[in-house]
């Protein structure tokens, strides 16, 4: 190993942009999965971050560990001619390239924008392989998909938080007798949500080492503890009587107080989920350097190792518990007030989105996914008043994000490369 | 804890806006207020005890104040790219009706302070009814206004628009009450006129006129309602 810069130095500022990277991710991206959830008050903003840190730790150790493929692959290829005779380059850009990330990341969480991360990963190391090694090398396919991320999630979200959010109207509030209507519609939508969250659950073990069941086990074992579920729930809404003299605001009221349990169940799988699949998305690229340092040569698949995934972690529940409620406050809050019902739906409709389009292969992001989502309920007449300013500014914070990170890559790198 | 979660989202917190229904409820809320000092306030007048109708003057205007500052925060937070279930013009004018109920029952209230006419026996008992129809309406107005807060939270089924609705007519039933009451008053009024000093006459046509204002902007209300709901 030929390094002009310490190993030692570079080893500890990997670490410290891993960490960093984490927090800022955490910071951001945790109102993806709390944001509805303390906009609707089901939760508070102190248990938000609570069970968010705890779901976020349990993805990302559970099965976030086994993630062996990461993101770095998609867009610069590091076993190319340049990296490989030269695997330094590769190591200062992989640097070079998550601090630009982490960088835009904290501003945008400084701003409550709630933006894609791992666009702004993409950005940057798309920044970075220009410079480093022209924009031949450069998979522009992968920048075409984000272009359609900026319109397709927004626009599947609100189709689909529509849909769910109307039959919610139809099937409950629209009836002679809503809170009954809720009893018995109630197990349907466990059971729809069980199945969503343990076929997400088998479709993210997929990508781990576990691929031991035929899709056509996962989805009996999937159906089959969904409707145990949606029994028990069928059992439990029974005991939860109302009397018959209450206004229909407490009626209401009452059906709103059941759908927190929804919404909070679906709000723990958001969390678990962007555990499982998104440390590992921001943690791979520095596995990759932290191979390099050890062995000195580039392998093209590396796994992530475990200290790494641990401290990823735990830099996404620090992040989430320092300023995870700056992102919150803009989707629980700015963009509009939400009551349960209509946060489940968005939330629900975000669970669904990323698992079917993940399927179909089409490139969505969970942010941008659930700012279409609410958007839909406020076109069903869901939602008191959004603010379409506060839109706006989130969907041009989405579009600079690739061009910012992939400038601020380019210019850290060039910076690095110089000292080093 | 309460308080360290407070000091988490400082910002946030003092400039969250409160949904403009919930503001509109809050405005209504000052009406309601308003409105039930000044019926009590009425019929002490009516039956000629004035005691106390200076100090009612002076809550009627604070009362109207704090309603202008609620429609003022509703009115300056209301961009054009805020986006809302219902039309934000029809909105707009419910809140403006609503806020003229107010003016005018200030401006009842003050007009009554400057001159404690007597109110003639024969009369008395019409004056008490006709007053006695116009809260009614504001009451019926209240009502319809209130059931928003169950059509936003349905998002405004059908049943609970309906609902509204029965609000709405008991509305214009009540004032058109008020408003045969107003004619029946008027007319005894002119029977009276040669008994009653010209100024006695003109100030009592003008309490009957400046009462029934308030029905009439209370309907007023409950037709932009109406409006604001339809499909």
């Amino acid at each position: 190993m030929d390094f002009t810069l310490p190993v030692l130095f570079i080893g500890g500022g990997t670490v410290a942009i891993a960490f960093y990277v984490a927090w800022s991710i955490g910071a951001n991206d945790v109102a993806n999965s709390m944001g509805t959830s303390v906009g609707s008050r089901a939760l508070s903003l102190r248990k938000a971050v609570i069970i968010a840190g705890i779901f976020e730790f349990l993805g990302a150790t559970l099965i976030g560990i086994h993630v062996t493929k990461t993101i770095q692959h998609g867009i610069v290829n590091p076993d190319t001619s340049t990296f490989l005779a030269n695997p330094n380059i590769f190591v200062y850009g992989m640097l070079a390239s998550l601090l630009a990330a982490a960088i835009w990341i904290t501003i945008t969480t400084f701003y409550s924008l709630p933006i894609s991360t791992s666009q702004s990963i993409v950005g940057a190391l798309i920044g970075f392989g220009i410079v480093a090694t022209g924009a031949s090398a450069i998979n522009w396919g992968k920048i075409i998909q984000i272009g359609e991320s900026w319109f397709l999630s927004p626009l599947i979200g609100a189709v689909l938080a529509f849909i769910i959010f109307y039959i919610i109207k139809k099937v409950i509030f629209d009836t002679d007798k809503p809170f009954e209507s809720m009893k018995k519609s109630l197990p349907f939508f466990v059971f729809a949500l069980i199945s969503v969250i343990l076929f997400s659950i088998f479709k993210s073990l997929e990508k781990t080492d576990f691929q031991i069941m035929s899709i056509l086990t996962i989805l009996q074992i999937t159906f089959i503890i969904a409707f145990i579920c949606a029994v028990i729930s069928y059992f439990l809404i029974c005991r939860y009587k109302i009397s018959n003299h209450k206004t229909d605001a407490e009626i209401y009221n009452s059906i709103e107080h059941v759908f927190i349990y929804l919404q909070i169940i679906t709000a723990c799988f958001v969390a678990f989920a962007h555990g499982s699949n998104d440390v590992a998305n921001a943690i791979g690229p520095l596995s990759a350097v932290i191979n390099i340092l050890q062995s000195g040569s580039i392998e093209s698949v590396v796994g992530v190792p475990l200290w790494l995934i641990f401290l990823g972690g735990i830099g996404i529940v620090a992040g989430l518990a320092t300023w995870g409620y700056k992102v919150i406050g803009t989707i629980g809050r700015k963009i509009t007030e939400i009551t349960p019902t209509r946060g489940f739906s968005a939330e629900f409709s975000t669970a669904v989105v990323v698992l079917m389009c993940s399927r179909f292969g089409l490139p969505v992001s969970t942010s941008q996914v659930l700012v279409g989502s609410v958007i839909g309920i406020g076109f069903a007449k869901g939602i008191v008043a959004v603010d379409l300013k506060i839109i706006k500014k989130i969907f041009v914070s989405w579009i600079i994000t690739v061009p910012v990170s992939a400038a601020t890559a380019a210019i850290i790198f060039i910076i690095i490369s110089r000292l080093g | 804890m309460e308080k360290k979660e407070h000091f988490r989202a400082p910002v946030q917190d003092t400039f969250r806006r409160k949904s403009p229904f919930e503001q509109l409820l809050e405005h209504m809320c000052k009406v309601r207020e308003c409105i039930d000092i000044l019926g009590n306030g009425l019929n002490s007048y009516y039956k000629g005890d004035y005691k106390d109708f200076t100090n009612l003057t002076k809550k009627v205007s604070k009362i109207e104040h704090e309603a202008d500052l609620i429609k003022s925060n509703l009115r300056n937070h209301m961009p054009s790219t805020l986006f809302m279930p219902v039309d934000k013009g029809k909105f707009l004018w419910a809140l403006r009706e609503q806020d003229a109920i107010l003016d005018h029952a200030e401006n009842l209230a003050v007009m009554l302070d400057m001159r404690h006419t007597k109110i003639p026996k024969e009369i008395q008992i019409d004056f008490i009814e006709h007053s006695k129809s116009v809260m009614k309406t504001v009451k019926a107005m209240e009502d319809a206004v209130y059931n928003i807060r169950d059509l936003v939270e349905t998002s405004f089924v059908k049943r609970e628009r309906e609902q509204t609705k029965e609000y709405i007519y008991k509305v214009h039933e009540f004032e058109y009450e008020a408003d045969l009451k107003k004619y029946k008053l008027t007319k005894k009024i002119y029977e009276l006129e040669n008994k009653l000093k010209p100024m006695d006459v003109y100030h009592l046509l003008k309490i009957a006129d400046w009462v029934d204002d308030i029905a009439d902007h209370a309907e007023n209300v409950a037709d932009w309602l109406r409006a604001m709901i339809a499909k």
